[in-house]
């Protein structure tokens, strides 16, 4: 990193810190709402890192409704983190499991 | 603070698909247009359906040339992600006062790599483009096929912690935007306000919302469509793949008591078309209509109706008188049997689907001094001379704005309202209303 571009970096650091200032309130919301998200997602990780599961089976392994389980399923399949591993014996739901980016 | 100025001949408010239509129509002939959207994009509600009654044409395959074509236009102006706050009238037309919201994102940087929205921690429901179904990012590109393809981000959520801005390859981030007010001096106006659907959750006796499996024709629609939310058909409460499926025409028309007595003319069509687009992705469901009449009116409609019957989609004469759900969120439909001996019955369903009506998408009186029929659309008091002339002068409407319609009708009265135009801003620039210098800015 050169003089200029660790100057620069200051800079956004400084001004990151002033807007997270101004917006004190909010910004403590989002950071309560970050945390909670990011709880939930590794619970679910976990869930699916033995084998692919369901809604139904996830909801039931975390206690999470199982419709916010499909949130987030829906969320993390979107970005890249979860794939679908086809259906389960009775045809009804879709398996999900972590994508091979996920898995590391 | 000073507004940027600038000067059409026609202003056009909203980006939707007669919006649009009626902007390209006009820039075509040479007019200058400015197109104001309030969403970050254009496309209106049409970019968000699957696909379009009768040909089954893809709708992302029609709309996303003419979102594109407005963008790029010589002679269009387009103002996303604003709204016009005030309508004056001059010696010159109207001098309308549109805000544009700050993105935090420079709309001539950003190139719509989503590489900020891959870094981004935080994930929010995506309530304006997928019912809350899944997510975006707190920076985010608005939908695959957005135009313009630029980020945005929501303010509120933010928590600052700079990895947009590390992510971004061209800078683009900027926390420092404000809103920003531009003055559009515009010969003429049209209106292309759109439409709303009635609230899934207005009558108690089909749930009031609260039940999971009772969603509406605009949520269909995402579910069929290739970029939705689950990827395909699935049941909201726990992700159930639909065995059984039932629609309940006129749950938002025709209704005394939700204040809509009118027919939204599109129900009975979409809902034949979703049923049509269930069956060949769901081949072994049931799925059934409940309807009171069908009403395909259109060029090619009742042949499409009578294709779905022959799939063996089942038409169900009645009236349903309510909805609820079993402990495993089943919606349960209690139905008047009206073509066998008028049996009351209840059905089980493992989703349902009410075909909601069209609701005017706005007030046109408070700011264009536009008065709305009966019904609260924008009233046309020539309709069967002028389909697009308001009772103000030099102010048009155009495709749900006037009443609800389907695609080709609002593509069809578009483009008529881009010819009332043409011929109105021909009177008056023949009449000498303007100097040459004031037309030749125009043009230039």
């Amino acid at each position: 990193m050169n003089v200029t571009s660790k100057e620069q970096a200051r800079k956004r650091t400084q001004m990151l810190v002033e807007l997270r200032k101004q917006h004190d309130a909010q910004v403590k919301q989002a950071q309560e709402r970050l945390k909670e998200q990011q709880t939930i997602r590794k619970t679910l990780q976990r869930a699916m890192q033995g084998a692919p599961r369901s809604v139904p089976q996830l909801a039931a392994i975390t206690n999470l409704a199982a419709y916010e389980v499909l949130w987030h399923i829906a969320a993390m399949k979107k970005y890249g983190v979860v794939e679908e591993a086809g259906m389960d014996t009775g045809g009804e739901y879709y398996l999900y499991e972590l994508s091979k980016e996920a898995k590391g | 603070m000073a507004a940027d100025r600038l000067q059409v001949d026609t202003i056009v408010i909203g980006g939707g698909i007669a919006g649009m239509q009626a902007a390209l129509d006009l820039a075509d002939q040479g007019y200058r247009v400015a197109l104001v959207e309030k969403n970050p994009s254009v496309g209106g509600k049409m970019i968000g359906l699957s696909k379009v009654f009768p040909t089954l044409d893809c709708c992302s395959c029609i709309t996303t040339p003419k979102m594109a074509a407005v963008a790029y236009h010589d002679n269009i102006d387009l103002l996303t992600y604003s709204e016009v706050q005030s309508v004056s009238r001059n010696e010159q037309g109207f001098v309308v006062q549109v805000l544009k919201k700050p993105r935090y994102v420079i709309d001539d940087a950003c190139t719509g790599c989503r590489s900020c929205e891959l870094v981004c921690p935080l994930d929010l429901p995506d309530d304006a483009n997928e019912f809350g179904r899944t997510a975006h990012r707190v920076i985010y590109v608005p939908f695959t096929t957005a135009v313009p393809q630029k980020a945005l981000i929501d303010i509120d959520q933010c928590v600052f912690c700079g990895k947009c801005l590390q992510a971004c390859p061209s800078d683009a981030i900027d926390f420092s935007q404000l809103p920003a007010f531009l003055e559009i001096q515009a010969r003429s106006i049209i209106l292309a306000t759109g439409y709303q659907v009635t609230r899934y959750d207005a009558k108690k006796q089909y749930g009031a919302g609260k039940l999971r499996n009772v969603i509406d024709g605009l949520m269909m629609e995402r579910l069929l469509a290739p970029t939705g939310p689950y990827g395909r058909v699935l049941r909201p409460s726990d992700g159930k793949q639909p065995a059984s499926i039932a629609y309940v025409q006129c749950a938002g028309s025709r209704d005394e008591t939700l204040g809509v007595p009118y027919c939204s003319r599109v129900c009975c069509m979409y809902a034949i078309k979703q049923a049509m687009l269930l069956s060949g992705m769901l081949p072994l469901a049931d799925i059934t209509i409940y309807y009171m009449d069908i009403r395909t009116f259109g060029k090619g409609y009742e042949q499409f109706y009578r294709s779905a019957q022959a799939m063996g989609i089942t038409f169900v004469k009645g009236k349903v008188a309510r909805i609820t759900e079993d402990a495993d969120q089943n919606p349960t439909v209690r139905v008047e049997l009206i073509d066998d001996h008028s049996q009351v019955v209840e059905r089980k369903h493992d989703l349902v689907v009410l075909s909601v009506g069209m609701l005017p998408g706005g007030d046109p009186q408070a700011l264009y001094g536009v008065p709305t029929s009966e019904d609260g659309f924008v009233r046309i008091p020539n309709y069967n001379v002028a389909p697009a002339t308001t009772t103000q002068e030099g102010v048009f409407a155009t495709g749900t704005a006037i009443g609800p319609m389907d695609i080709v009708d609002s593509i069809v009265t578009a483009s008529a309202a881009a010819a009332e135009v043409s011929a109105y801003l021909q009177s008056h620039y023949a009449a000498g209303s303007l100097t040459d210098a004031e037309r030749s800015l125009i043009h230039a």
